[in-house]
């Protein structure tokens, strides 16, 4: 990896099912059959319950903005030519809250609870990035 | 640097998203949504903790003078916080002794006393948390601190409050109920935590302008000021500040994931 590369996430065997959802435009995510928690990051037991049987669900791709910040320096050279960039917390109404790019609208047309929609960024064919976008 | 960036994260680096500043941001962002706060209110933080600093000749900002209109002109890192939002990146080292009372008093110099500690630690992972508008970890661990050193918030004559960044100060203070959500805007107004202000803050310039020594910046001085060993910027009538007995101290780590409180008092 060269340094002007963008990084790509660290893909292990929990996060593995969640990355080939996104290469199948699906936003998956575990499920404890215990207590109904919908989890993220993807782990082996439940954080509310510590219960390890679970079943992967898929989202339905849309969300709301949590937080979102503007970034104005490439801390990684891979993203000097996207500056300025947004970068968000969009809430699912399944339960978890993502990392995510808010493109499609100007940095400052971006606000907390603004409703979004998943856009799936095909990066190669082996990564796919979900990024959300404004509901018009 | 980049290495320490890239164990920081987990997934996000693939968005961009990299290192302390633009958690902290979004921390930031989503307060000033839930509550009245944002740059008009962190100008006072970082421009009163300078003048400290200005006072202080081994701070990294001792000869250089900040105004409000220097804070809110300086550019962008990640919004909403500008450069004077961020600390310092400082090479150095701080250290302290501790030990127990009675051999204390057998040395050189006058001791202060740990007179109260607490910790919280609320969650794991930011984009899980569900407080990062507050309550911060700062509010259990202050009212446990407050209670095993036996005092309340009125007690307190200076705070050394852990500062990553402007938001953190205002967070943590808020959180010890120092004022309530959203009312920071007013009280840090008329120069309340600067020399002559009525409850001094990072009286050394703090992580934003003195140096950055992680939760050493805030202890040692605290400790120095308990001492008396703090030069042109001591507590008491040449600063126009009250002479301490009760200081205290924040630690905060991970993106507000953990604070510890430390009560300090005059031996």
């Amino acid at each position: 990896m060269t340094m002007d590369t963008k990084p790509i996430p660290k893909i292990n065997e929990d996060s593995r099912p969640f990355w080939e959802g996104c290469k199948a435009h699906e936003l998956r995510f575990q499920k404890c059959n215990k207590c109904g928690h919908v989890r993220w990051p993807p782990a082996i037991i439940c954080p509310e319950c510590h219960a390890k049987d679970t079943t992967w669900i898929t989202a339905a791709g849309h969300g709301r903005v949590y937080t979102y910040v503007v970034y104005h320096v490439a801390y990684h050279p891979g993203f000097k030519g996207e500056l300025p960039y947004v970068v968000a917390i969009v809430e699912l109404p399944e339960g978890p809250r993502i990392f995510t790019n808010i493109i499609g609208c100007g940095t400052d047309e971006v606000y907390c609870d603004m409703e979004v929609e998943v856009v799936w960024d095909d990066v190669t064919v082996e990564l796919t990035l979900p990024k959300f976008r404004p509901v018009r | 640097m980049m290495t320490m960036l890239m164990t920081l994260g987990q997934d996000e680096e693939a968005f961009g998203h990299f290192g302390a500043t633009g958690s902290y941001a979004l921390a930031a962002q989503r307060a000033m949504h839930e509550f009245n706060t944002g740059p008009e209110t962190w100008k006072h933080i970082a421009v009163g903790q300078r003048k400290w600093a200005n006072l202080n000749p081994v701070a990294m900002t001792y000869n250089r003078n900040m105004t409000y209109d220097d804070y809110m002109n300086a550019r962008w890192l990640v919004e909403p916080f500008r450069l004077f939002d961020n600390c310092l990146v400082s090479d150095g080292g701080r250290a302290y002794i501790v030990t127990t009372a009675e051999r204390a008093r057998d040395l050189k110099q006058d001791p202060v006393l740990i007179a109260g500690l607490g910790q919280h630690n609320p969650a794991g992972y930011p984009q899980s948390a569900t407080y990062l508008a507050g309550p911060t970890g700062a509010k259990v661990a202050g009212e446990a601190a407050f209670r095993m050193a036996d005092i309340t918030r009125d007690d307190i004559d200076a705070c050394q409050i852990y500062d990553c960044f402007t938001y953190t100060v205002e967070i943590t203070l808020q959180d010890y109920g120092f004022f309530k959500p959203g009312e920071g805007a007013d009280w840090f107004q008329g120069g309340t935590i600067e020399p002559g202000g009525r409850m001094p803050v990072n009286t050394s310039g703090g992580q934003l302008s003195e140096a950055y020594f992680m939760g050493l910046t805030p202890i040692t001085e605290g400790v120095m000021q308990l001492m008396g060993r703090c030069g042109e910027r001591q507590l008491g009538p040449q600063t126009g500040t009250k002479e301490p007995e009760i200081i205290l101290c924040s630690d905060n780590g991970g993106i507000l994931q953990c604070n510890t409180t430390i009560i300090l008092r005059r031996a």
